[in-house]
Protein backbone atom coordinates (compact mmCIF):
# COMPACT_ATOMS: atom_id res chain seq x y z
CA UNK A 1 0.00 0.00 0.00
CA UNK A 2 2.63 2.42 1.11
CA UNK A 3 4.55 1.98 -2.90
CA UNK A 4 1.18 3.04 -4.19
CA UNK A 5 0.72 5.85 -2.28
CA UNK A 6 3.89 6.95 -2.70
CA UNK A 7 4.21 8.25 -5.84
CA UNK A 8 0.88 10.29 -5.81
CA UNK A 9 2.35 11.65 -2.82
CA UNK A 10 4.95 13.55 -4.80
CA UNK A 11 3.05 14.23 -7.39
CA UNK A 12 0.45 16.21 -5.08
CA UNK A 13 3.46 17.99 -3.71
CA UNK A 14 5.15 18.59 -6.91
CA UNK A 15 1.85 20.29 -8.28
CA UNK A 16 1.83 21.91 -5.63
CA UNK A 17 5.44 23.10 -5.95
CA UNK A 18 5.02 24.11 -9.73
CA UNK A 19 1.99 25.99 -8.47
CA UNK A 20 2.20 29.72 -9.86
CA UNK A 21 0.55 33.01 -8.13
CA UNK A 22 0.78 35.89 -10.26
CA UNK A 23 3.42 34.61 -12.58
CA UNK A 24 5.45 33.26 -9.75
CA UNK A 25 5.79 30.46 -7.99
CA UNK A 26 4.13 30.08 -4.94
CA UNK A 27 5.84 29.88 -1.65
CA UNK A 28 3.32 27.48 0.64
CA UNK A 29 5.69 28.22 3.96
CA UNK A 30 4.89 32.13 3.91
CA UNK A 31 1.40 30.75 5.78
CA UNK A 32 3.61 29.63 8.47
CA UNK A 33 5.49 32.78 8.68
CA UNK A 34 2.19 35.08 8.29
CA UNK A 35 -0.66 33.05 10.05
CA UNK A 36 0.58 32.92 13.54
CA UNK A 37 0.30 37.02 13.34
CA UNK A 38 -2.55 36.83 11.43
CA UNK A 39 -5.21 34.27 13.49
CA UNK A 40 -4.63 37.13 16.35
CA UNK A 41 -5.44 39.73 14.38
CA UNK A 42 -8.53 37.99 12.54
CA UNK A 43 -9.90 37.27 16.57
CA UNK A 44 -9.28 40.63 18.27
CA UNK A 45 -9.19 43.11 15.43
CA UNK A 46 -10.91 42.28 12.68
CA UNK A 47 -13.57 39.69 14.10
CA UNK A 48 -13.90 42.34 16.86
CA UNK A 49 -15.12 45.11 15.31
CA UNK A 50 -17.70 42.95 13.28
CA UNK A 51 -18.96 41.19 17.00
CA UNK A 52 -18.88 45.36 18.02
CA UNK A 53 -20.82 46.57 14.85
CA UNK A 54 -23.78 43.40 16.20
CA UNK A 55 -23.74 44.32 19.63
CA UNK A 56 -24.06 47.58 18.47
CA UNK A 57 -28.04 46.96 17.39
CA UNK A 58 -28.52 45.30 20.73
CA UNK A 59 -29.37 45.82 24.15
CA UNK A 60 -26.99 43.77 26.65
CA UNK A 61 -26.16 44.30 29.90
CA UNK A 62 -22.91 41.77 30.46
CA UNK A 63 -25.41 39.47 32.36
CA UNK A 64 -27.96 37.89 29.93
CA UNK A 65 -28.09 37.18 26.73
CA UNK A 66 -27.93 40.45 23.90
CA UNK A 67 -31.29 41.20 22.77
CA UNK A 68 -31.93 42.51 19.13
CA UNK A 69 -33.21 45.94 19.38
CA UNK A 70 -31.93 47.64 15.34
CA UNK A 71 -31.32 51.31 15.54
CA UNK A 72 -32.80 51.90 18.92
CA UNK A 73 -29.05 52.79 20.55
CA UNK A 74 -28.58 54.99 17.51
CA UNK A 75 -31.57 56.65 18.01
CA UNK A 76 -31.17 56.86 21.44
CA UNK A 77 -27.83 58.97 20.93
CA UNK A 78 -29.15 61.26 18.77
CA UNK A 79 -31.79 62.33 21.18
CA UNK A 80 -29.00 61.88 24.15
CA UNK A 81 -28.36 65.29 25.26
CA UNK A 82 -25.16 64.46 26.46
CA UNK A 83 -23.91 63.27 23.15
CA UNK A 84 -23.63 67.06 21.73
CA UNK A 85 -21.99 67.94 25.05
CA UNK A 86 -19.41 64.89 25.16
CA UNK A 87 -18.87 65.57 21.38
CA UNK A 88 -18.47 69.52 21.72
CA UNK A 89 -15.99 68.79 24.45
CA UNK A 90 -13.88 66.42 22.31
CA UNK A 91 -13.74 68.65 19.19
CA UNK A 92 -12.83 71.73 22.07
CA UNK A 93 -10.16 69.44 23.39
CA UNK A 94 -8.74 68.90 19.61
CA UNK A 95 -9.11 72.55 19.09
CA UNK A 96 -6.99 73.10 21.76
CA UNK A 97 -4.67 70.61 21.46
CA UNK A 98 -3.90 70.35 18.14
CA UNK A 99 -2.43 73.73 17.16
CA UNK A 100 -1.00 74.16 20.28
CA UNK A 101 0.96 71.02 19.93
CA UNK A 102 2.04 71.45 16.11
CA UNK A 103 3.16 75.08 16.40
CA UNK A 104 4.98 74.67 19.55
CA UNK A 105 6.30 70.90 17.95
CA UNK A 106 7.40 72.88 15.01
CA UNK A 107 9.14 76.04 17.29
CA UNK A 108 10.81 73.30 19.14
CA UNK A 109 12.35 71.28 16.11
CA UNK A 110 13.33 74.34 14.43
CA UNK A 111 15.47 75.01 17.98
CA UNK A 112 16.71 71.76 18.53
CA UNK A 113 17.59 71.81 14.60
CA UNK A 114 19.93 75.05 15.31
CA UNK A 115 22.71 72.87 17.19
CA UNK A 116 23.26 75.12 19.74
CA UNK A 117 24.95 74.12 22.79
CA UNK A 118 22.67 72.19 24.82
CA UNK A 119 20.32 71.10 21.71
CA UNK A 120 20.67 67.59 22.91
CA UNK A 121 20.04 68.00 26.43
CA UNK A 122 16.86 70.21 25.49
CA UNK A 123 15.67 67.85 23.10
CA UNK A 124 15.85 64.88 25.90
CA UNK A 125 13.94 67.38 28.41
CA UNK A 126 11.32 68.31 25.44
CA UNK A 127 10.80 64.07 24.57
CA UNK A 128 11.02 63.19 28.43
CA UNK A 129 7.07 63.31 29.22
CA UNK A 130 6.43 61.11 26.72
CA UNK A 131 8.45 58.23 28.03
CA UNK A 132 6.11 58.08 32.01
CA UNK A 133 3.10 56.44 32.19
CA UNK A 134 -0.16 59.02 32.03
CA UNK A 135 -0.70 58.53 35.63
CA UNK A 136 1.96 59.91 36.38
CA UNK A 137 1.58 62.74 33.47
CA UNK A 138 -2.23 63.08 34.76
CA UNK A 139 -1.17 62.98 38.87
CA UNK A 140 2.00 66.14 38.44
CA UNK A 141 -0.48 68.11 36.65
CA UNK A 142 -3.33 68.13 38.91
CA UNK A 143 -0.76 69.03 41.47
CA UNK A 144 0.91 71.45 38.76
CA UNK A 145 -2.72 73.19 38.66
CA UNK A 146 -3.86 72.99 41.99
CA UNK A 147 -5.28 76.18 42.32
CA UNK A 148 -4.02 77.77 45.65
CA UNK A 149 -0.51 75.80 45.98
CA UNK A 150 -0.22 74.85 42.38
CA UNK A 151 3.27 75.86 40.76
CA UNK A 152 1.75 77.09 37.67
CA UNK A 153 -0.84 79.45 39.48
CA UNK A 154 1.63 80.73 41.94
CA UNK A 155 3.71 81.58 39.26
CA UNK A 156 1.36 83.26 37.37
CA UNK A 157 -0.06 84.76 40.77
CA UNK A 158 3.76 86.21 40.83
CA UNK A 159 2.97 88.04 37.32
CA UNK A 160 -0.35 89.96 38.60
CA UNK A 161 -2.68 87.03 37.48
CA UNK A 162 -5.23 85.78 39.68
CA UNK A 163 -5.63 82.04 40.74
CA UNK A 164 -7.30 80.11 37.91
CA UNK A 165 -9.22 77.74 39.01
CA UNK A 166 -8.04 74.80 36.49
CA UNK A 167 -9.30 71.61 37.85
CA UNK A 168 -12.51 72.91 39.42
CA UNK A 169 -14.10 75.03 37.30
CA UNK A 170 -16.08 73.86 33.70
CA UNK A 171 -14.73 76.68 31.53
CA UNK A 172 -11.12 75.96 32.64
CA UNK A 173 -11.08 72.07 32.64
CA UNK A 174 -10.44 71.40 29.17
CA UNK A 175 -7.80 74.09 29.25
CA UNK A 176 -6.10 71.94 31.97
CA UNK A 177 -6.49 68.46 29.74
CA UNK A 178 -5.22 69.82 26.82
CA UNK A 179 -2.34 71.78 28.81
CA UNK A 180 -1.28 68.43 29.91
CA UNK A 181 -1.90 66.64 26.82
CA UNK A 182 0.51 68.78 25.01
CA UNK A 183 3.02 68.69 27.75
CA UNK A 184 2.78 64.96 27.37
CA UNK A 185 2.48 64.48 23.28
CA UNK A 186 4.87 67.48 21.42
CA UNK A 187 8.63 65.62 22.23
CA UNK A 188 6.93 62.65 20.02
CA UNK A 189 6.04 65.43 17.24
CA UNK A 190 9.08 67.35 17.37
CA UNK A 191 11.06 64.35 16.88
CA UNK A 192 9.01 63.30 13.19
CA UNK A 193 9.63 67.27 12.43
CA UNK A 194 12.87 66.98 13.23
CA UNK A 195 13.99 64.33 10.99
CA UNK A 196 11.88 65.70 8.09
CA UNK A 197 13.98 69.36 8.98
CA UNK A 198 17.04 67.33 8.61
CA UNK A 199 16.35 65.63 5.71
CA UNK A 200 16.10 69.11 3.68
CA UNK A 201 19.64 69.59 2.09
CA UNK A 202 21.32 72.57 3.18
CA UNK A 203 22.65 73.19 -0.12
CA UNK A 204 18.60 74.75 -0.77
CA UNK A 205 19.00 76.96 1.99
CA UNK A 206 22.68 78.45 0.99
CA UNK A 207 21.13 79.19 -2.97
CA UNK A 208 18.45 80.85 -1.14
CA UNK A 209 20.55 83.01 1.23
CA UNK A 210 23.04 83.69 -1.80
CA UNK A 211 19.84 84.95 -3.67
CA UNK A 212 19.19 87.62 -0.72
CA UNK A 213 16.75 85.71 0.63
CA UNK A 214 16.47 86.96 5.08
CA UNK A 215 15.70 84.15 7.08
CA UNK A 216 12.42 84.51 7.38
CA UNK A 217 11.80 84.19 4.09
CA UNK A 218 13.95 81.25 3.84
CA UNK A 219 12.13 79.62 6.40
CA UNK A 220 8.74 79.96 4.96
CA UNK A 221 9.48 79.92 0.81
CA UNK A 222 12.57 76.47 1.07
CA UNK A 223 11.31 74.92 4.63
CA UNK A 224 8.24 74.91 4.84
CA UNK A 225 6.84 73.69 1.17
CA UNK A 226 9.46 70.55 2.06
CA UNK A 227 8.27 69.95 5.86
CA UNK A 228 4.43 70.00 4.21
CA UNK A 229 4.50 65.91 4.36
CA UNK A 230 5.57 65.66 7.92
CA UNK A 231 3.40 68.38 9.64
CA UNK A 232 0.51 67.14 7.64
CA UNK A 233 1.24 63.59 9.42
CA UNK A 234 1.69 65.31 12.24
CA UNK A 235 -1.64 66.42 12.25
CA UNK A 236 -3.34 63.76 11.31
CA UNK A 237 -1.86 61.91 14.31
CA UNK A 238 -2.73 64.52 16.28
CA UNK A 239 -6.38 64.46 15.32
CA UNK A 240 -7.00 61.20 15.70
CA UNK A 241 -5.10 61.06 19.20
CA UNK A 242 -6.95 64.08 20.43
CA UNK A 243 -10.23 62.32 19.70
CA UNK A 244 -8.78 59.21 21.92
CA UNK A 245 -8.42 61.47 24.77
CA UNK A 246 -9.13 59.41 27.82
CA UNK A 247 -6.63 58.44 30.25
CA UNK A 248 -5.65 62.35 31.25
CA UNK A 249 -9.53 62.30 31.98
CA UNK A 250 -9.92 59.59 33.65
CA UNK A 251 -6.49 60.27 36.18
CA UNK A 252 -7.41 63.79 36.49
CA UNK A 253 -10.90 64.85 36.42
CA UNK A 254 -13.25 61.95 35.93
CA UNK A 255 -15.27 63.84 33.76
CA UNK A 256 -15.60 66.51 36.00
CA UNK A 257 -16.41 69.12 36.81
CA UNK A 258 -20.28 68.96 36.58
CA UNK A 259 -19.52 66.64 33.13
CA UNK A 260 -17.48 69.57 31.76
CA UNK A 261 -14.23 67.69 30.77
CA UNK A 262 -15.83 64.21 29.40
CA UNK A 263 -14.52 62.74 26.05
CA UNK A 264 -16.16 60.64 23.54
CA UNK A 265 -14.21 57.67 24.93
CA UNK A 266 -14.53 58.74 28.51
CA UNK A 267 -18.85 58.73 27.73
CA UNK A 268 -18.31 55.12 26.42
CA UNK A 269 -16.20 54.12 29.11
CA UNK A 270 -18.61 55.05 31.55
CA UNK A 271 -21.72 53.86 29.44
CA UNK A 272 -20.21 50.58 29.01
CA UNK A 273 -18.43 49.84 32.11
CA UNK A 274 -20.18 51.47 34.44
CA UNK A 275 -23.45 51.32 34.03
CA UNK A 276 -23.12 48.12 31.94
CA UNK A 277 -25.03 49.70 28.91
CA UNK A 278 -22.74 47.45 26.01
CA UNK A 279 -25.09 47.83 23.43
CA UNK A 280 -25.14 51.73 23.76
CA UNK A 281 -21.39 51.61 24.20
CA UNK A 282 -20.97 50.33 21.39
CA UNK A 283 -22.70 52.25 18.78
CA UNK A 284 -21.00 54.99 20.36
CA UNK A 285 -17.82 53.41 19.61
CA UNK A 286 -19.13 52.84 15.77
CA UNK A 287 -20.09 57.04 15.68
CA UNK A 288 -16.98 58.18 16.98
CA UNK A 289 -15.19 56.07 14.27
CA UNK A 290 -16.96 57.75 11.72
CA UNK A 291 -16.16 61.17 13.04
CA UNK A 292 -12.20 60.42 13.41
CA UNK A 293 -12.76 59.20 9.65
CA UNK A 294 -14.91 62.17 8.66
CA UNK A 295 -12.30 64.78 10.73
CA UNK A 296 -9.20 63.44 9.11
CA UNK A 297 -10.54 63.40 5.58
CA UNK A 298 -11.32 66.54 5.45
CA UNK A 299 -8.05 67.62 6.91
CA UNK A 300 -5.77 65.45 4.40
CA UNK A 301 -8.58 67.72 1.66
CA UNK A 302 -7.64 70.88 3.25
CA UNK A 303 -3.97 70.27 3.45
CA UNK A 304 -3.68 68.99 0.13
CA UNK A 305 -5.50 71.42 -1.99
CA UNK A 306 -3.11 74.11 -0.12
CA UNK A 307 -0.28 72.29 -1.41
CA UNK B 1 33.60 88.72 23.56
CA UNK B 2 31.46 87.44 20.47
CA UNK B 3 34.24 84.90 20.04
CA UNK B 4 33.49 83.37 23.40
CA UNK B 5 29.90 83.89 22.67
CA UNK B 6 30.12 81.77 19.47
CA UNK B 7 32.44 79.44 21.45
CA UNK B 8 30.21 78.63 24.50
CA UNK B 9 27.16 78.57 22.01
CA UNK B 10 28.41 76.36 20.02
CA UNK B 11 27.99 78.98 16.90
CA UNK B 12 30.42 78.36 13.62
CA UNK B 13 29.01 81.20 10.84
CA UNK B 14 27.47 84.40 11.61
CA UNK B 15 26.33 85.52 15.13
CA UNK B 16 22.99 87.58 15.54
CA UNK B 17 20.99 88.61 18.22
CA UNK B 18 18.22 86.59 16.87
CA UNK B 19 20.43 83.08 17.63
CA UNK B 20 21.56 84.52 21.23
CA UNK B 21 18.07 84.59 22.10
CA UNK B 22 17.16 81.46 20.40
CA UNK B 23 19.89 79.78 22.38
CA UNK B 24 18.25 81.51 25.57
CA UNK B 25 15.13 80.64 25.03
CA UNK B 26 15.17 77.25 24.11
CA UNK B 27 17.37 76.30 27.22
CA UNK B 28 14.94 78.38 29.23
CA UNK B 29 12.00 76.34 27.52
CA UNK B 30 14.02 72.61 28.20
CA UNK B 31 14.45 73.45 31.65
CA UNK B 32 10.41 74.46 32.17
CA UNK B 33 9.52 71.23 29.96
CA UNK B 34 11.47 69.33 32.96
CA UNK B 35 10.36 71.13 36.20
CA UNK B 36 6.92 68.94 36.57
CA UNK B 37 9.29 66.16 37.00
CA UNK B 38 11.44 68.28 39.66
CA UNK B 39 8.40 69.75 41.46
CA UNK B 40 7.30 65.99 41.54
CA UNK B 41 10.54 64.06 43.15
CA UNK B 42 10.45 67.33 45.47
CA UNK B 43 7.08 66.97 46.91
CA UNK B 44 7.36 63.55 47.20
CA UNK B 45 10.31 63.87 49.92
CA UNK B 46 7.98 66.60 51.95
CA UNK B 47 6.43 66.11 55.27
CA UNK B 48 2.39 66.37 53.91
CA UNK B 49 1.71 69.36 56.12
CA UNK B 50 4.57 71.15 54.49
CA UNK B 51 3.07 70.37 51.13
CA UNK B 52 1.31 73.31 50.38
CA UNK B 53 3.37 76.34 50.79
CA UNK B 54 2.55 80.20 50.45
CA UNK B 55 5.69 79.88 47.97
CA UNK B 56 7.06 77.65 45.98
CA UNK B 57 9.73 75.34 48.05
CA UNK B 58 11.80 73.22 45.54
CA UNK B 59 13.83 71.84 48.49
CA UNK B 60 11.90 70.17 51.11
CA UNK B 61 11.88 72.03 54.62
CA UNK B 62 11.93 68.68 56.11
CA UNK B 63 13.26 65.58 54.52
CA UNK B 64 10.49 62.40 55.33
CA UNK B 65 10.33 58.79 53.68
CA UNK B 66 7.19 58.71 54.88
CA UNK B 67 5.32 58.96 51.60
CA UNK B 68 7.21 56.22 50.34
CA UNK B 69 6.49 54.33 52.64
CA UNK B 70 2.75 54.98 52.52
CA UNK B 71 2.78 53.64 49.31
CA UNK B 72 4.42 50.08 49.93
CA UNK B 73 1.00 49.95 52.02
CA UNK B 74 -0.21 48.92 48.54
CA UNK B 75 0.76 45.45 46.79
CA UNK B 76 2.95 47.66 44.28
CA UNK B 77 5.73 44.95 43.95
CA UNK B 78 3.30 42.90 42.55
CA UNK B 79 2.15 45.46 40.59
CA UNK B 80 5.37 45.90 39.56
CA UNK B 81 6.03 41.73 38.80
CA UNK B 82 2.63 41.91 36.64
CA UNK B 83 4.19 44.94 34.55
CA UNK B 84 7.50 43.13 33.90
CA UNK B 85 5.58 39.71 32.85
CA UNK B 86 2.91 41.80 30.72
CA UNK B 87 5.14 43.73 28.96
CA UNK B 88 7.81 40.98 28.09
CA UNK B 89 5.45 39.02 27.04
CA UNK B 90 3.73 41.49 24.61
CA UNK B 91 6.64 42.48 23.45
CA UNK B 92 8.57 39.53 22.27
CA UNK B 93 5.53 38.11 21.00
CA UNK B 94 5.00 41.03 18.86
CA UNK B 95 8.09 41.14 17.40
CA UNK B 96 8.44 37.75 16.53
CA UNK B 97 4.93 37.21 14.93
CA UNK B 98 5.76 40.95 13.69
CA UNK B 99 9.44 39.72 11.99
CA UNK B 100 7.89 36.37 10.64
CA UNK B 101 4.96 38.27 8.69
CA UNK B 102 6.63 41.02 7.92
CA UNK B 103 9.50 38.92 6.10
CA UNK B 104 6.56 36.53 4.56
CA UNK B 105 4.86 39.93 3.14
CA UNK B 106 7.90 41.57 1.78
CA UNK B 107 9.68 38.45 -0.01
CA UNK B 108 7.52 35.15 -0.18
CA UNK B 109 4.34 35.10 -3.25
CA UNK B 110 1.59 33.38 -1.75
CA UNK B 111 -2.30 34.35 -2.77
CA UNK B 112 -3.89 36.36 0.04
CA UNK B 113 -0.99 38.53 0.27
CA UNK B 114 -2.16 41.50 -0.97
CA UNK B 115 -5.12 41.08 0.84
CA UNK B 116 -3.35 40.79 4.07
CA UNK B 117 -1.43 44.05 3.54
CA UNK B 118 -4.68 45.51 2.60
CA UNK B 119 -6.08 44.58 6.23
CA UNK B 120 -3.42 46.06 7.86
CA UNK B 121 -4.09 49.40 6.29
CA UNK B 122 -7.37 49.54 7.32
CA UNK B 123 -7.09 48.36 10.94
CA UNK B 124 -4.66 51.49 10.88
CA UNK B 125 -7.49 53.49 10.56
CA UNK B 126 -9.58 51.99 13.22
CA UNK B 127 -9.06 52.99 16.94
CA UNK B 128 -7.96 50.30 19.04
CA UNK B 129 -11.23 51.87 21.63
CA UNK B 130 -13.82 50.10 18.77
CA UNK B 131 -12.32 46.81 19.93
CA UNK B 132 -12.53 47.09 23.43
CA UNK B 133 -16.25 46.27 24.09
CA UNK B 134 -16.47 43.30 22.15
CA UNK B 135 -12.86 41.70 23.95
CA UNK B 136 -14.17 42.21 27.23
CA UNK B 137 -17.47 40.38 26.24
CA UNK B 138 -15.16 37.72 24.61
CA UNK B 139 -13.13 37.23 27.63
CA UNK B 140 -15.87 37.58 30.19
CA UNK B 141 -17.70 34.55 28.25
CA UNK B 142 -14.53 32.75 28.46
CA UNK B 143 -14.18 33.22 32.26
CA UNK B 144 -10.55 35.02 31.24
CA UNK B 145 -10.98 38.15 32.73
CA UNK B 146 -8.78 39.31 35.37
CA UNK B 147 -5.85 36.98 34.08
CA UNK B 148 -2.61 37.41 32.59
CA UNK B 149 -4.33 35.71 29.68
CA UNK B 150 -6.58 38.87 28.84
CA UNK B 151 -3.63 41.26 29.68
CA UNK B 152 -1.20 40.05 27.27
CA UNK B 153 -3.30 37.90 24.20
CA UNK B 154 -5.18 41.60 22.56
CA UNK B 155 -2.21 43.38 22.17
CA UNK B 156 0.41 40.98 20.73
CA UNK B 157 -0.99 41.05 17.27
CA UNK B 158 0.21 44.60 17.01
CA UNK B 159 0.07 46.03 13.52
CA UNK B 160 2.99 48.38 13.53
CA UNK B 161 5.31 45.94 13.99
CA UNK B 162 4.50 43.99 11.18
CA UNK B 163 4.42 47.43 8.80
CA UNK B 164 8.38 48.08 10.33
CA UNK B 165 9.60 44.86 9.47
CA UNK B 166 7.73 44.92 6.14
CA UNK B 167 9.61 48.12 5.10
CA UNK B 168 12.93 47.49 6.69
CA UNK B 169 12.95 43.53 4.48
CA UNK B 170 11.51 45.56 1.30
CA UNK B 171 14.77 48.10 1.76
CA UNK B 172 17.49 45.12 2.14
CA UNK B 173 18.66 44.33 -1.24
CA UNK B 174 18.01 40.66 -2.22
CA UNK B 175 21.46 39.52 -3.64
CA UNK B 176 22.16 38.01 -0.11
CA UNK B 177 19.56 35.82 0.46
CA UNK B 178 19.52 34.66 -3.01
CA UNK B 179 23.20 33.81 -2.92
CA UNK B 180 22.04 31.80 0.34
CA UNK B 181 19.28 30.17 -1.50
CA UNK B 182 21.58 28.93 -4.44
CA UNK B 183 24.13 26.92 -2.00
CA UNK B 184 21.02 25.55 -0.93
CA UNK B 185 19.65 27.30 2.27
CA UNK B 186 16.04 26.60 3.07
CA UNK B 187 13.86 29.49 3.40
CA UNK B 188 13.27 29.22 6.84
CA UNK B 189 17.41 29.21 7.51
CA UNK B 190 17.72 32.07 4.80
CA UNK B 191 15.14 34.48 7.55
CA UNK B 192 16.50 33.12 10.61
CA UNK B 193 20.48 33.08 9.67
CA UNK B 194 21.04 35.81 7.11
CA UNK B 195 17.64 38.43 7.13
CA UNK B 196 16.65 38.66 10.55
CA UNK B 197 20.39 39.22 11.90
CA UNK B 198 20.17 42.30 9.61
CA UNK B 199 17.31 43.56 10.84
CA UNK B 200 18.80 44.22 14.59
CA UNK B 201 17.97 48.20 14.33
CA UNK B 202 14.59 47.31 13.77
CA UNK B 203 13.96 45.22 16.31
CA UNK B 204 15.93 47.57 19.07
CA UNK B 205 13.46 50.33 17.41
CA UNK B 206 10.38 48.23 17.74
CA UNK B 207 11.36 47.09 20.69
CA UNK B 208 11.79 50.40 22.58
CA UNK B 209 8.56 51.11 21.63
CA UNK B 210 6.47 48.31 22.22
CA UNK B 211 8.02 48.05 25.68
CA UNK B 212 6.90 51.64 26.55
CA UNK B 213 4.22 51.85 24.69
CA UNK B 214 2.63 48.38 26.71
CA UNK B 215 4.38 49.80 30.22
CA UNK B 216 2.13 52.29 29.58
CA UNK B 217 -1.09 50.60 28.76
CA UNK B 218 -4.10 51.94 30.17
CA UNK B 219 -7.66 51.37 29.28
CA UNK B 220 -7.51 47.81 28.17
CA UNK B 221 -5.38 46.93 31.59
CA UNK B 222 -8.13 49.42 33.54
CA UNK B 223 -11.30 47.32 32.02
CA UNK B 224 -10.66 43.90 32.52
CA UNK B 225 -8.60 43.96 35.83
CA UNK B 226 -10.58 43.45 39.01
CA UNK B 227 -9.04 42.72 41.89
CA UNK B 228 -5.51 44.01 43.40
CA UNK B 229 -3.03 41.64 42.76
CA UNK B 230 -3.92 41.59 38.70
CA UNK B 231 -3.44 45.06 38.50
CA UNK B 232 -0.53 46.86 36.37
CA UNK B 233 1.59 49.46 37.75
CA UNK B 234 -0.19 52.46 36.18
CA UNK B 235 -3.51 51.25 37.01
CA UNK B 236 -3.03 50.63 40.57
CA UNK B 237 -0.85 53.89 41.10
CA UNK B 238 -4.02 55.39 39.52
CA UNK B 239 -5.90 54.78 42.84
CA UNK B 240 -3.33 58.02 44.29
CA UNK B 241 -4.95 60.27 42.34
CA UNK B 242 -7.15 62.74 44.32
CA UNK B 243 -10.08 62.51 42.18
CA UNK B 244 -10.44 59.13 43.15
CA UNK B 245 -9.88 59.84 46.54
CA UNK B 246 -12.84 62.36 46.70
CA UNK B 247 -10.34 65.25 47.05
CA UNK B 248 -8.92 64.82 49.90
CA UNK B 249 -5.74 66.23 48.80
CA UNK B 250 -3.83 68.10 51.53
CA UNK B 251 -3.26 64.47 52.43
CA UNK B 252 -3.19 62.45 49.16
CA UNK B 253 -0.53 64.81 47.18
CA UNK B 254 2.81 63.73 49.12
CA UNK B 255 2.30 59.74 48.99
CA UNK B 256 0.54 60.50 45.32
CA UNK B 257 3.76 62.40 44.04
CA UNK B 258 5.88 59.41 45.91
CA UNK B 259 4.09 56.84 43.96
CA UNK B 260 4.28 58.51 40.90
CA UNK B 261 8.52 59.18 41.15
CA UNK B 262 8.34 55.23 41.97
CA UNK B 263 6.42 54.98 38.56
CA UNK B 264 7.61 57.31 36.43
CA UNK B 265 11.62 57.62 37.65
CA UNK B 266 12.58 54.42 36.09
CA UNK B 267 11.42 54.87 33.14
CA UNK B 268 13.02 58.36 32.56
CA UNK B 269 16.52 56.46 33.51
CA UNK B 270 15.75 54.00 31.13
CA UNK B 271 15.15 56.45 28.58
CA UNK B 272 18.25 58.67 29.40
CA UNK B 273 20.28 55.36 28.67
CA UNK B 274 18.77 53.95 25.34
CA UNK B 275 17.06 57.64 23.70
CA UNK B 276 18.80 57.20 20.75
CA UNK B 277 16.77 53.83 19.94
CA UNK B 278 13.60 55.88 21.35
CA UNK B 279 14.20 58.94 18.90
CA UNK B 280 15.24 56.28 15.78
CA UNK B 281 11.84 54.25 16.60
CA UNK B 282 9.91 57.13 16.45
CA UNK B 283 11.43 58.37 13.03
CA UNK B 284 10.96 55.11 11.61
CA UNK B 285 7.28 55.13 12.06
CA UNK B 286 6.65 58.48 11.25
CA UNK B 287 8.74 59.52 8.41
CA UNK B 288 9.67 56.04 6.60
CA UNK B 289 5.82 54.92 7.51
Amino acid sequence: MTTRQLPADTSLRTRLGRMTWKGERIEWSAYFYVLPFFVPFVIFTIAAIIFGGYVSFTEWRIIGDPLWVGFANYVRAFNDDFVPKVWGNTFQLAAIVVPGTTILALLFALYVNQRLRGFTASRLAFYAPRVVSVTVVGLVWVWMLDTRFGVVNQYLHRAGIPYIPWLTNPDWVLWAVGITTIWWDLGFHMVILLAALQDIPSELKDAASIDGASALQQFWHVVMPLLRPAISLVITLEIISAFRIFSQIFVMTQGGPAGASFSIIFYIYERGFMNTELGYSSALSLMLFLTILVVTLIQLRIIRERA
Amino acid sequence: MVARLKLVMGVQGRLTVGRVLLWIIGLWLAYMWILPFVWMVSTSFKLPGEVMTQTIEWIPRTWTLDNYRVVFEKPIVRWLWNSMVVTTAITMASIMLGAAAGYALARMNFPGRNVFFMMLLLSLMIPTEMTIVPRFIAFLKLRATDSYAALILPPIAEVFSVYLFRQFFLSLPRELEEAAAMDGASRFRIFLVIALPLARATVIAAAVLLFTTNWNAFLWPLLITFSEEMKTLPIGMAAFAPVTMNRTQIESYAPGMAAMTILGVPSLIVFLFLQRYFMEGVISTGIKG
